[in-house]
C-alpha cells in the first residue's frame, strides 16, 4: 500500500507535556495531602468541595467525550486538530470513576435523602422524602445508577480508542463508519446518562426541587468547559511541533465560534430555567432560586450573567478575536474558571443560607484538578497528537492554502 | 479521491447536490420554464381546485363564527384554549423550518441549502399567515386585534407587559416581518431574470415592478449579498426565540403539564422537526411533478432526513424527562396529570402521538436505506406532522382538562367547525403554495449558478 503522506512529519507530542504533567502531579499531591489533612478535621466541608471539583472535572472529562463523538458525526478539521487532545481527557474517565468512590462514603454529610428520616426536622420534607427514599432515592439506586453510567462512558472512551489507535499505523482500514455507528448511539446514550447522572448527584441536593431542564443545563455547561479545556491546551502546544504546523487560523475561528454557540446555548437554558420558575412562584419550586438570589449568593448569580455570558458573548462577537488563539485562550481560562463558579453556585447553596466559601471549595478541586491533569497530560503523551493515517488527517497535514 | 487505497465508500455513495451536466444555461431555463413558458398542468389546475375548495371552506367558518361568536366552537371552561391554539401553535412550528433552511443554514455555509430555500421561505410565509389568524379569531372579537398593541387611546388600555400572550403578538408579527423581508429580498435578481425572459406584456411589467430596477451590476449584487446577509442573522435568533415565546405561553402558567422547564428548547426542537417534515411534503411530490429531480437531490432528502432524526431524539427527550420528573417530584397533580395522559379519556390521542412522533420515525429513520427511500419518507414526513399536532393537541387539552379541583373537570369536543376552520387553514396555506410555485421561480435561480460554479471549483 502506498502511503498518502509524502513527508511524514513526527506527529507526537512535544515534551512540554511531560513536563507539566509532573508539575500538575506535584501540585495534585500536595493539595491532596492538605485535603485529607483537612477532611479529617472536617470531613462534611472536605465532602462539599469533594463533590464541586467532581463535578467540575467531570464535566471536562465528559464533555471532550461529547465533542468527539459530535466531530465523528459531522467531520471538519477543525475537530481533527484537537481530537487527540479530547480523547486523552475522555480517557481520564477510568480515573473519574475512581475519584467517585469517596462521595460515596460522604452520602449523608451531602444528601438529606440519604440521612435516616427521623433526623429531619422539616415536616414537609419528611413527608415528601417518605416516598421518593423508598423508589428512587436510594443509597442503592444511587450506586447502581453511578455503575451503569460509568460502563456506558468507559465503554464509549474504549471502543472510540482503540479504532483512534488503529489509524496510527498504516494499513489499516477506514474506521470513520465505526466511528459514526458508535457516535450516533453513544451521543444519545451520553445526553440521558448525563442528564440522570446530574439528577442524582447535583439536582437530588435539594430533593424537593425539579426542573425538566436542569439535565441540559449541566449538558451544555460540559461541552462548554471541554471546547474551552481543549483551546487551552492547544494554545500550549501551538508553539511546538506538530501543533504549530496544524493548527489553522480557520480552525481556531471553528472552536470560537463553538464557545459562543455553547456560550449562548447555556444562557438561554438558564435564562428559561429561571424566568419559568420566576413567573411560576411555586413554593416547592422558587425557593431553590430564593436561596442563591439572598444571603449574599445573588452577588456570585449576577456575576455569572456578567461574566459567564455578557462579557464573554460580546468578546466572541469579534472574528479577530476569534481567530487568535493567543487572545482566544484567555477568554478559554476565563470561561472555565466560570464554569467552576456556576457549579459552586449550583451545589454549595444547599449547605449554607449565606455566601460562604470553605478552604475545601478551593483545594479539593486544586488538589482533583492537579492529579487530573497529571493524568491527561500522561494520556496526551501517549499517543500522536495526529491519527496520521484517517483519511480526514491530509486535510490537516496539507500547508494552508491562504 | 482515494490515492492511498483506503476505501472512502462512505463518503462517496453520497449523491451530489446537484446534478452533473447542469450550465447556468440550462438551470435558468429549466426553473423559469415552469413559470414563463410551461402550460399549467392538468395536476396543477386539480391540486389548486382542491386547495381553493378548503379555502372557501374557511371562509365560511370564519364568516360563520364572526357571525355566532366562538361559541361555536368546542371550547369551554375549563378548556378555554381548544383547536385555535394547538393550530396556531402547529402552524408557526412549521414555519421555523423554513428559517432555518434559508437563514441559519446560510451562516452555516452550506451549499445544499440552495435549492430548497426559496420555496421553504415561502412555506414560512404561508404558515405565519395561516398560524397568526388563530389567535385573533380565538380572541372573539377580531376586530379589535389593534388593542393588542401599545398605544395611547382615550380608553386608557395597555397591554399587559408581564403576560406571554402580549409577547407573542411582537414576536409573530416582527417574525412575519422579517420572512417577508428576507423572501423577497432573496426573490430580486429572480424576478429580474423573470421580467428579461417575459415575453407577455403584463408579465414583464408586473415583474419589472416587483423586481425594483434590478440590473445585476457589481454594486447591485455587492449590496444585496449584504443586505441578505443581514437579515439572516436578524431572522437565525428569531428561529429559535418566536417558538420559545410559544412555549412560554404555556410554561408560565402553573398548570401540571405546562410548568416546566424544558418546554422552550423542546418547543424548538418540536417545531423544526414538525418543519422540516413539512417542507419534505412539499418537496417530494414537487420535485416529482416538475422534473426537478436534478436540483432537489437525493443528497438533500437524507440531510433532512437526518435533521428530522436529530431534532425528533430532542422532542422524545422532552417526553422522557417530562414523564420522569412528574414521578420523581412526588406531586400528586403532575403525577396524575401524566397518568391521565396516559390511562385517561383521551389516552388514544397520546399513543397516537407516541407512535406518530417517536415509535415510527425515529426506528425508521435511523436506516440509511429509508432516508434514501423517497416513497416511505413521504409517508414519514406527513406522519410526524400528524404527530406534532396531536402533541399540541395533547399538551393544549389534556393539561387544561384536568388540572388541580375535580370539581372543575371538563371534556373538550372538537365541533365541526372546530375542524373545518383547521381544514380550511390547510386550504389557504395550500392555496397560497400554488400560486406561488405557478407564479415565480420556486428554487433560486441565481443561488443554483452559483452552486454550478461551486461544484465545477471544488472538482478543479
Amino acid at each position: 500500500m502506498s502511503t498518502a503522506h509524502v513527508h511524514n512529519p513526527d506527529l507526537t507530542a512535544p515534551t512540554v507535556v511531560k513536563t507539566i504533567g509532573q508539575r500538575s502531579l506535584v501540585v495534585g499531591v500536595i493539595f491532596s495531602v492538605i485535603a485529607v489533612v483537612g477532611a479529617s478535621a472536617q470531613p462534611t466541608v472536605f465532602f462539599r468541595g469533594y463533590l464541586l471539583g467532581f463535578m467540575a472535572w467531570m464535566g471536562v472529562a465528559l464533555g471532550s467525550m461529547a465533542v468527539l463523538m459530535l466531530r465523528h458525526m459531522t467531520g471538519g478539521g477543525w475537530g481533527m486538530v484537537i481530537r487527540r487532545i479530547m480523547g486523552a481527557a475522555m480517557r481520564t474517565l477510568p480515573f473519574m470513576a475512581l475519584l467517585f468512590v469517596p462521595i460515596l462514603f460522604g452520602l449523608p454529610r451531602l444528601y438529606v435523602w440519604a440521612r435516616p428520616l427521623e433526623s429531619i426536622t422539616d415536616k414537609h420534607l419528611r413527608e415528601h422524602l417518605q416516598e421518593i427514599t423508598k423508589s428512587y432515592l436510594t443509597v442503592n439506586g444511587f450506586i447502581l445508577r453511578a455503575i451503569v453510567y460509568f460502563a456506558i462512558w468507559n465503554a464509549l472512551s474504549f471502543l472510540l480508542t482503540k479504532w483512534s489507535r488503529e489509524q496510527d499505523r498504516p494499513g489499516g482500514r477506514d474506521n470513520s463508519a465505526r466511528f459514526k455507528a458508535v457516535s450516533g448511539p453513544g451521543l444519545i446514550l451520553y445526553g440521558l446518562t448525563i442528564s440522570f447522572a446530574a439528577i442524582d448527584w447535583v439536582m437530588s441536593l435539594d430533593p424537593s426541587w425539579i426542573s425538566t431542564i436542569y439535565g441540559l443545563l449541566v449538558l451544555a455547561g460540559q461541552v462548554l468547559s471541554a471546547i474551552c479545556f481543549a483551546v487551552v491546551v492547544e494554545r500550549i502546544l501551538v508553539r511546538y511541533r506538530p501543533m504549530s504546523e496544524m493548527l489553522k487560523p480557520d480552525y481556531v475561528h471553528d472552536h470560537g465560534k463553538l464557545m459562543l454557540t455553547f456560550v449562548m446555548v447555556w444562557a438561554y437554558f438558564e435564562f428559561s430555567q429561571w424566568l419559568i420558575i420566576w413567573a411560576g412562584n411555586l413554593p416547592e419550586e422558587i425557593t431553590w432560586y430564593m436561596r442563591r438570589l439572598n444571603g449574599g449568593w445573588g452577588y456570585i448569580g449576577l456575576f455569572l450573567v456578567v461574566f459567564h455570558f455578557a462579557v464573554p458573548f460580546v468578546l466572541l462577537l469579534s472574528r479577530p478575536f476569534k481567530r487568535d488563539v493567543t487572545r482566544l485562550v484567555w477568554l478559554a481560562i476565563w470561561l472555565i474558571v466560570m464554569r467552576y463558579l456556576d457549579i459552586f453556585w449550583n451545589i454549595e447553596p444547599n449547605f449554607s443560607n449565606t455566601l460562604t466559601v470553605t478552604w475545601a471549595d478551593v483545594v479539593v478541586p486544586i488538589a482533583m484538578g492537579g492529579l487530573w491533569l497529571a493524568y491527561f497530560f500522561r494520556n496526551l503523551g501517549s499517543m500522536p497528537l495526529l491519527p496520521a493515517y484517517d483519511l480526514d488527517a491530509k486535510e490537516i497535514l496539507e500547508p494552508a492554502h491562504e | 479521491m482515494s490515492p492511498d487505497g483506503l476505501e472512502k465508500t462512505a463518503v462517496e455513495a453520497r449523491p451530489p447536490v446537484l446534478a452533473p451536466g447542469h450550465t447556468y444555461a440550462s438551470i435558468t431555463d429549466k426553473i423559469s420554464s415552469i413559470v414563463l413558458l410551461q402550460k399549467t398542468k392538468r395536476g396543477w389546475w386539480f391540486g389548486f381546485a382542491v386547495a381553493f375548495t378548503l379555502f372557501m371552506v374557511l371562509n365560511f367558518a370564519v364568516g360563520y363564527l364572526m357571525l355566532m361568536g366562538v361559541g361555536i366552537w368546542g371550547i369551554n371552561i375549563p378548556i378555554a384554549w381548544g383547536f385555535a391554539i394547538v393550530n396556531f401553535v402547529w402552524w408557526i412550528g412549521i414555519g421555523h423550518a423554513g428559517t432555518l433552511i434559508s437563514a441559519f443554514l446560510l451562516l452555516m455555509r452550506q451549499a445544499w441549502r440552495q435549492s430548497i430555500n426559496r420555496f421553504a421561505e415561502a412555506m414560512t410565509l404561508f404558515a405565519v399567515a395561516s398560524a397568526g389568524m388563530f389567535p385573533l379569531l380565538h380572541m372573539g372579537r377580531p376586530w379589535l386585534f389593534y388593542w393588542l398593541m401599545p398605544y395611547p387611546d382615550t380608553m386608557g388600555t395597555w397591554p399587559q407587559f408581564r403576560s406571554p400572550l402580549v409577547w407573542d403578538v411582537f414576536a409573530v408579527s416582527t417574525y412575519g416581518t422579517i420572512s417577508l423581508l428576507f423572501w423577497f429580498v432573496g426573490l430580486l435578481p429572480d424576478l429580474a431574470t423573470l421580467r428579461d425572459r417575459a415575453s407577455n406584456r403584463l408579465a414583464q411589467i408586473t415583474y419589472g415592478f416587483l423586481a425594483m430596477g434590478w440590473r445585476g451590476s457589481a454594486r447591485h449584487w455587492q449590496r444585496y449579498e449584504m443586505a441578505y446577509l443581514l437579515l439572516a442573522g436578524l431572522a437565525t435568533p428569531l428561529v429559535v426565540s418566536v417558538h420559545t415565546v410559544v412555549s412560554f405561553d404555556f410554561t408560565i402558567a402553573v398548570v401540571p403539564g405546562w410548568h416546566s422547564t424544558i418546554f422552550p428548547p423542546y418547543f424548538v426542537a418540536g417545531a423544526i422537526y414538525s418543519g422540516f417534515a413539512m417542507v419534505l411534503t412539499l418537496a417530494i411530490p414537487l420535485r416529482q411533478f416538475y422534473g426537478l429531480e436534478d436540483f432537489i437531490t437525493l443528497r438533500h432528502l437524507e440531510n433532512m432526513a437526518k435533521i428530522l432524526l436529530a431534532t425528533g431524539l430532542i422532542v422524545a427527550y422532552g417526553y422522557v424527562m417530562e414523564t420522569f420528573m412528574a414521578f420523581y417530584s412526588g406531586s400528586t397533580y403532575d403525577r396524575s396529570m401524566i397518568m391521565n395522559r396516559m390511562t385517561g379519556p383521551y389516552a388514544p390521542v397520546y399513543w397516537l402521538l407516541i407512535t406518530g412522533n417517536i415509535a415510527i420515525p425515529l426506528t425508521a429513520l435511523w436506516s440509511a436505506k429509508i432516508r434514501r427511500n423517497v416513497a416511505a419518507l413521504f409517508v414519514i414526513s406527513l406522519i410526524v406532522q400528524m404527530g406534532m399536532w396531536l402533541e399540541r393537541f395533547v399538551i393544549v387539552v389534556t393539561s387544561l382538562h384536568r388540572d388541580f379541583m375535580p370539581s372543575a373537570w371538563g371534556m373538550y369536543y372538537p365541533t365541526i367547525w372546530d375542524w373545518a376552520t383547521f381544514a380550511g387553514s390547510i386550504g389557504l396555506f395550500l392555496t397560497l403554495f400554488f400560486l406561488f410555485i405557478r407564479f415565480l421561480p420556486m428554487i433560486s435561480i441565481f443561488e443554483m449558478r452559483g452552486l454550478v460554479h461551486q461544484v465545477k471549483e471544488e472538482k478543479a
